[in-house]
């Protein structure tokens, strides 16, 4: 059987010598058969007037060709598709014209508008490393569509991880799908603040069940950012109701957060239960073998060659997220054209000290709010001598952090924390580090804690 | 084909058709103009291929028919008919024969089968008043880029928001935005026009009153009015995300008369050098506002104009051709130039008038 190109082309020839070689160069240049479905040929033209004119004058023509190459043909539909864009061999005639202007910075803004997803998340660019295996092999699932546990999806994980990555990958790569199958599926990307403002712009102009349809419409919605829920009371109803319906109608719902649900300030309890009932997944900071493999994939992705060392020295020593690795990078690349030469790992030493984690520079203070804060406990009280169970507790483990983390004296942990003595600290630091073996949630509970120190 | 009708109809309509014929294509037929005779009304139709027109003119109709006839054969002789009210039609054999009280012509018939249709659009659908649909594309058109590398911003892009139609334009170096107010919001995602089929609805619909029917789909939209029916391909792309880039700061921000702005940048343009390039330096404090272009052939003008200005002290560099030309979109007496830094766009607007915003990229030095 001969293949869709083969056919047209065929059929061309048949055309072109029955009509004269005007027509046949307005109105069949440009043409290709689109694909070919259960007897139906779908040709691809392009535009309108292509078309009309096509169906209105020259269907019985394509049809009867058609005919003498196979005969398993029944039918025939005209589609408007978009061009390939010319090669840019056009060079501007002008070009002093333009050397001294400088362009609105127009570019790379290629977002989709309907589903707001951004082309360039792919799979194909995610690097897989123990880190986030787990989180790429339930994205995987969801895909496939294998089964429907992972719904909803709920990844969370440190800022500049990958998280926006993976769930717009997703999100693509069903889109891509439904190219294939041509099942159509409305996917909508968005982060928590765009629901928010969205929502707020609906109560304003009285538009809240334009609002509610729109959002129960979608077949595959992802959140983004879902941490800014706290203290959105509305919005989190909003969500709570949304949640619910699009859970009734099996709907795929994908949501990414820096923390874990259980941990996100000022949750209505009711959503947490929700958060807490799906898939939750998280993507930890990558290991030195991912970073390697992530700076080689980056390196391919711009055609940029840089010594085996050097590579080496970066992945060794950047262990932030992965942002900042592509900085570092970045400012490594840009010097090597700079100079345009290798760099000698002590210039690369200067070029990313800024970026190797320092020991932080946060006062006791700060660690105090943070970790109040975390607990929902007013920071004032920690200083007071109160034994409140939750207050003593968030107390020992602010002195644990600071003893463990930022190696800070007994004493001074003590006399800071409200003028305790320096066996009390020793007391509690002991006491956390016995209760990290057995409690699991605590361990969880301070890795939270630390991601939120390294913001 | 067998009628009569008004001399002065047939004039316009023709002008009208004669403009969206195809000029220099594979398809000799498309630069004729297909005219058609059926029941009550008289039809002249045309099309590049981007456009197609229709005209419906009333008549009286002996006998229906369908003739093709070369556009800019048929215009002339009718711009040169004067003095005449009726003029009678009549296809005789091959040849349309054009009779009037004082003429009597006879021309060559070609014959119709290889004459396209044009696309009739059923999809979404919506009105507007036609001086609305005008001052949309009129304050923007002129920002289109001119070159065909990336259509989707040789184009219009139109879209609703809110309470408002929005009519953009771009070439990369300049951006106008121009928001018009309509009765209710319409919710579709918005459709590109390409740049050149926007004049020629400039000029078809410029001097009509009335409601305008605007039906779209994907790839195609229609505008009918009265008899008249015209329809343009649409650019399937997406038009670049431009709200990004309108600086939210404004850290200086000068108004002055339109006028004076207006005369200065003329005398300027004498001394303006082979970029069009003229400075602008605005400092507050001492009630500054001077535009300065150099020409190393010619010489060197400095132009201080009243303004009132405040913020921080700026000192920028741009093309004032692109200035002058936001000056025919802009209609109140004053206009406010803001300015973020340096090297982000400049913005400008009628005082008090946020209806249409216009931005200038700034030159490097």
């Amino acid at each position: 059987m001969l293949n869709n190109k083969q056919l047209w082309d065929n059929c061309l020839v048949e055309v072109e010598s029955s009509i004269s070689k005007a027509n046949f160069s307005t109105w069949f240049k440009n043409t290709h058969i689109l694909k070919e479905e259960s007897g139906t040929i779908f040709i691809s033209v392009p535009n309108e007037f292509v078309k009309d004119w096509l169906i209105n004058k020259y269907h019985k023509l394509i049809m009867k060709t058609f005919r003498e190459f196979s005969d398993y043909i029944k039918n025939i539909e005209y589609v408007v598709s978009k061009q390939e864009i010319k090669t840019r061999s056009l060079s501007f005639p002008n070009k002093n014209e333009f050397t001294t202007n400088r362009e609105l910075p127009l570019q790379d803004l290629y977002i989709n508008k309907e589903d707001n997803l951004n082309p360039r998340y792919l799979f194909d660019s995610f690097i897989v490393g123990s880190f986030n295996e787990l989180a790429y092999a339930a994205a995987q699932a969801i895909v496939n569509k294998k089964s429907i546990t992972y719904n909803p999806f709920f990844v969370y994980g440190g800022t500049g991880l990958g998280k926006t990555h993976l769930i717009q990958a997703i999100g693509n790569k069903i889109k891509d799908k439904v190219k294939e199958t041509g099942v159509v599926k409305k996917i909508k990307y968005l982060t928590l603040e765009k629901f928010s403002i969205d929502y707020v712009n609906s109560v304003q102009n009285n538009k809240t069940n334009d609002f509610k349809e729109k959002y129960r419409g979608y077949d595959v919605l992802i959140m983004d950012d879902i941490q800014f829920i706290s203290k959105k009371e509305k919005t989190q109803e909003e969500l709570f109701h949304l949640f619910n319906s699009l859970y009734e109608d099996n709907k795929q719902m994908i949501f990414s957060s820096d923390k874990h649900p259980n941990y996100i300030p000022n949750l209505e309890e009711r959503l947490k239960s929700r958060f807490s009932a799906s898939m939750i997944i998280d993507i930890t900071t990558p290991d030195y073998e991912s970073r390697l493999a992530i700076i080689k994939s980056k390196l391919r992705d711009i055609n940029f060659l840089l010594p085996e060392d050097i590579v080496d020295y970066l992945a060794f020593s950047i262990q932030g997220n992965i942002r900042e690795l592509e900085g570092s990078l970045n400012s490594v690349i840009c010097q090597t054209q700079l100079k345009n030469r290798d760099l000698s790992i002590n210039e690369i030493k200067g070029l990313i000290k800024n970026n190797i984690k320092p020991k932080k520079n946060i006062s006791i203070k700060d660690i105090v709010k943070v970790v109040s804060d975390f607990y929902s406990i007013n920071e004032s009280s920690i200083y007071e001598k109160t034994r409140r169970k939750e207050i003593v507790k968030t107390r020992q483990i602010i002195m644990y952090l600071l003893r463990e983390d930022f190696s800070i004296s007994y004493p001074l942990i003590g006399q800071k924390l409200g003028g305790k003595d320096h066996t009390t600290v020793i007391h509690s630091c002991l006491k956390i580090k016995k209760d990290l073996k057995n409690s699991n949630l605590l361990n969880q509970e301070l890795d939270q804690i630390r991601a939120l120190f390294s913001i | 084909m067998k009628l009569e009708c008004s001399v002065e109809k047939i004039k316009k309509a023709l002008s009208q058709v004669n403009r969206i014929t195809g000029k220099n294509l594979t398809l000799p037929i498309l630069s004729s103009v297909l005219i058609i005779a059926s029941k009550k009304l008289f039809k002249l139709r045309a099309t590049n291929l981007s456009l197609g027109i229709e005209i419906e003119i009333p008549a009286n109709i002996e006998k229906e028919g369908i003739s093709v006839i070369k556009g800019d054969l048929l215009n002339n002789i009718f711009l040169n008919i004067y003095n005449d009210i009726k003029v009678s039609i009549e296809v005789i054999k091959d040849n349309l024969y054009i009779k009037t009280k004082n003429n009597k012509i006879f021309i060559k018939n070609y014959p119709n089968e290889d004459f396209p249709t044009i696309p009739i659009i059923s999809g979404e659908s919506f009105t507007i008043k036609s001086t609305d649909l005008i001052e949309g594309i009129k304050s923007v058109y002129y920002s289109a880029s001119l070159s065909d590398i990336k259509p989707e911003i040789s184009s219009i892009y139109i879209y609703p928001e809110e309470n408002n139609l929005v009519f953009v334009a771009t070439d990369s170096f300049r951006l106008a935005e121009k928001k018009i107010k309509t009765k209710k919001t319409e919710d579709f995602t918005g459709v590109i026009i390409p740049f050149k089929n926007t004049v020629e609805i400039l000029k078809l619909f410029n001097e009509t009153e009335g409601e305008i029917k605007v039906c779209f789909n994907k790839n195609q939209i229609s505008f009918s009015h009265n008899g008249i029916y015209l329809t343009s391909k649409l650019i399937d792309g997406i038009f670049p995300d431009y709200k990004q880039i309108i600086p939210k700061n404004k850290n200086t921000e000068a108004i002055t008369l339109k006028q004076d702005l207006l005369n200065a940048l003329k005398l300027s343009n004498i001394f303006a050098d082979k970029f069009n390039q003229i400075n602008l330096n605005i400092n507050p404090k001492k009630n500054i506002f001077e535009l300065t272009s150099k020409n190393i052939d010619v010489g060197e003008n400095k132009t201080k104009i009243e303004a009132n200005t405040k913020g921080d002290d700026i000192n920028i560099n741009f093309n004032h051709k692109y200035l002058l030309d936001c000056f025919q979109s802009i209609y109140q007496d004053s206009v406010s130039l803001q300015f973020d830094q340096e090297n982000k766009p400049i913005i400008i607007r009628g005082a008090r008038d946020n209806s249409f915003t216009y931005l200038i990229m700034p030159m490097n030095k």
